[in-house]
């Protein structure tokens, strides 16, 4: 009998989702955050996913992950085409630079 | 999965809007200089949705496995989006030109981001309302880095993706936990199980990921970093659409989701967080705002004040509360048409020209445009008989009964504090003097969506107790 | 301590390992291939939970696709010939202790949490099922996500074209 319960995987979740907070809040580079929010988006569909499998009804967890990782592609590309036209305009793409709006 | 006549009746706002989003892609593609047409193509098919939207009222169905509702309510949503909606059409025509950025793209973007408005606020289910959300966002960060040769508008644009997608984070994570505890995502679900979920820590804590989420996009303190920036650098008339029916569709999605768990008289544990929000949200706003050079930047901070009093409305946890937020949602959406709009008019070439003393004795050059002005201002700041002023009286007034006086008190005087900064421009344009000449040519689209903004907000001010009404039928 | 324990502590390691490194490192090349390892960790994670389909998506879109998507964004954004490729930090030591208690009390509720069925049910195969519930139950959502993928497509070609 395996002692791997659901607690382990909510576990390796929090401790990814915590991880991609402190990133997106301590890196400069616009890349650098987006990857932080993709750890983000991934530990919430382990969530989706052991919930569903371990509450009986594993389908339908899964089905939400699926959407989640549809959304997270179609960011991705959007993040890509904004910092690849910030990176022309600017030549640079450290959040902390990018800063002519302001009072 | 059957699907009856009525039920495709009562779809046809949102199929007709649908179908209207593939025919303005292919008539981008077929026509040459579609960009001319497109604009009151764009006009006309909001519009007709619009009217769909109101004489379907009664028609509520619910429909593709109960995961979505139309009808009632939701058709309100539905017409403040589209109608908003078309309005910001109409004056983006002459700016994008402007501006430099006029492509058929701008309108399938703005088209699409009203499509998931209107999903968000027909949804029955968690996921639902996140799909129409990301929709909605995903056509918002496009459209604020639309311009893309101007720096401005591209550092809007990655600020607002970056704290957006953070946010959207935030959501999916409190989603996740929320699903954990309740074992589906259904509303309804929720609603049924509510009693023992009330002392779940697991659900407590999703919901409270789910409201930081929300408030980022609803631009709520302590979650705003974003809002002045975006509001500024964004093109003038993205601004407007993101500033009204897009912080309209967030607070749909908290209706919806609220609403019945008020309904079903349960006790609220979300007061104490959504009145934090809102006092801080109200102060901060309200003080900030007075310190600003930039109209749209003033305008940002005083949306995020706005924010403030429509959380008012749910915290008060009761009926008259939600059709209060409502009633103020639709108020601040045409006050805010009408002054971004007077904003794009005034604005210049290079997109500058939006500081107050741009605005400096424009009572004398530009009489019509300044007297408008003057009027959104004074409704803006709940001077009555303008549409401002009974949004904030509903709103208190459901504090008041829900025995929250002292929320209502906080409210009364940031609106208060809010009254200066918003005469101050009043002053700057007739009591000030420049020799600097405004030339301003105001196009007859631009003028007519700023008449039908202003006499909304007139209506609203003389009339408020037939819409008040109207909306409380809906319950 | 059998074969599932081992494979799962496994792919655990990987994952909260790589992912440490992800954000830590100051090297965005090298944060870029950690997190293709933590994506794979986490395949490997969703495969023990019977999740054998969504696994293998996670590998093609999010392996195939978005880490791509993310390396080409490092790489036309980094002068990779002349310039060391490092990305500097902010406010580490406020985070580190703010983040730290976010993933204290995480972990405290969620291990503390009373679940109704806690035995793990592996279905044979998830894709017929899936594929049902995409066109019933979910047809809207999967009618709109197409709809949202072809926004994002306009979307990024207008922002990006010259």
């Amino acid at each position: 009998m395996s002692s791997i319960g659901l607690n382990h995987f909510l576990i390796i979740s929090s401790i990814l989702f915590s991880l991609g907070v402190f990133g997106v809040i301590t890196r400069k580079n616009a890349v650098m955050v987006l990857m932080g929010i993709e750890l983000i988006l991934n530990a919430a569909n382990i969530n989706f996913v052991a919930f569903s499998a371990y509450g009986g009804f594993p389908v339908k967890g899964q089905i939400i992950a699926l959407f989640v990782i549809v959304l997270a592609a179609a960011e991705a590309a959007i993040a890509l085409a904004i910092v690849l036209n910030i990176y022309k305009n600017f030549n640079n793409v450290n959040v902390d630079e990018i800063d002519n709006l302001r009072e | 999965m059957t699907f009856t006549v009525h039920d495709l009746i009562s779809l046809s706002p949102v199929l007709l809007i649908g179908v209207g989003i593939l025919a303005t892609l292919i008539i981008e593609m077929l026509v040459k200089e579609s960009e001319k047409i497109l604009g009151w193509f764009t006009f006309v098919l909001l519009l007709s949705v619009a009217y769909l939207s109101l004489i379907l009222l009664d028609h509520t169905a619910l429909v593709f496995e109960d995961k979505f509702l139309t009808g009632g309510r939701v058709n309100i949503f539905f017409f403040l989006f589209s109608f908003g909606a078309a309005v910001v059409s109409l004056l983006s025509m002459e700016y994008i030109k402007k501006a430099g950025i006029h492509f058929g793209e701008y309108y399938i973007m703005l088209l699409s981001s009203v499509l998931g408005m209107m999903l968000i606020s027909g949804a029955t289910d968690f996921i639902m309302i996140f799909i129409g959300l990301e929709q909605m966002s995903v056509c918002f960060y496009v459209l604020a880095g639309f311009n893309r040769r101007n720096e401005r508008s591209l550092e809007a644009a990655l600020k607002y993706f970056l704290l957006g997608s953070f946010a959207t984070g935030f959501l999916v994570f409190g989603l996740g936990l929320i699903y954990g505890a309740v074992g589906s995502l259904s509303i309804t679900e929720i609603v049924i199980g509510y009693e023992t979920l009330k002392t779940s820590p697991l659900f407590l804590t999703g919901t409270l990921l789910f409201i930081i989420g929300f408030s980022f996009k609803i631009a709520a303190v302590p979650f705003h970093m974003w809002v002045p920036d975006v509001y500024q650098g964004a093109p003038t008339s993205v601004t407007a659409l993101m500033s009204t029916t897009g912080k309209a569709a967030a607070f749909s999605a908290l209706i919806i989701i609220f609403s019945p768990i008020i309904q079903a008289a349960y006790p609220s544990f979300f007061t104490p967080v959504i009145s934090v929000l809102a006092v801080l949200s109200m102060l901060y706003g309200s003080i900030v705002a007075i310190s600003q050079n930039d109209l749209k930047r003033m305008l940002a901070y005083s949306s995020i004040a706005h924010a403030g009093y429509m959380l008012i409305g749910l915290a008060a946890w009761n009926e008259k509360g939600v059709s209060g937020v409502i009633f103020y949602l639709v108020a601040y959406t045409f006050m805010n048409l009408a002054a971004f709009g007077l904003i794009s008019l005034i604005e210049k070439r290079d997109l500058r020209g939006t500081e107050f003393s741009d605005y400096k004795g424009l009572g004398f050059k530009q009489p019509v445009l300044a007297g408008l002005m003057a009027l959104t201002m004074f409704a803006l700041s709940g001077i009555p008989p303008f549409a401002g002023f009974f949004g904030k009286y509903y709103v208190f007034l459901s504090a008041i009964e829900a025995g929250m006086t002292w929320l209502a008190i906080v409210g009364v005087i940031s609106s208060v504090i809010s009254v200066y900064f918003y005469l101050r421009l009043i002053v700057v344009m007739y009591f000030d003097n420049s020799d600097e000449i405004v030339m301003v040519t105001p196009s007859t689209s631009a003028m007519l969506g700023i008449m039908i903004s202003v006499l909304l907000i007139i209506i609203m001010g003389v009339a408020p107790g037939s819409i008040i009404n109207l909306i409380n039928s809906t319950f | 301590m059998n074969l599932y324990d081992i494979i799962f502590y496994l792919f655990a390691i990987i994952t909260i390992v790589s992912a440490t490194f992800v954000v830590f490192t100051k090297n965005i090349v090298y944060a870029a291939y950690n997190l293709l390892l933590t994506l794979f960790g986490i395949a490997g994670l969703y495969v023990l939970l019977g999740a054998d389909f969504i696994g293998i998506v996670q590998l093609i879109i999010y392996v195939g696709g978005i880490l791509i998507l993310i390396l080409f964004g490092v790489m036309l954004t980094n002068k990779i010939t002349d310039v060391p490729i490092k990305s500097g930090v902010l406010q580490v030591i406020p985070a580190s202790i703010g983040v730290g208690m976010l993933a204290g009390i995480l972990i405290l509720i969620v291990t503390n949490i009373s679940w109704r069925n806690m035995e793990l049910t592996v279905p044979e195969s998830t894709i017929g099922s899936l594929g049902m519930l995409l066109m019933n139950e979910y047809i809207l959502i999967f009618e709109l996500l197409g709809m949202l993928l072809l926004i994002a497509l306009i979307g990024a070609a207008n922002i990006a074209r010259k």
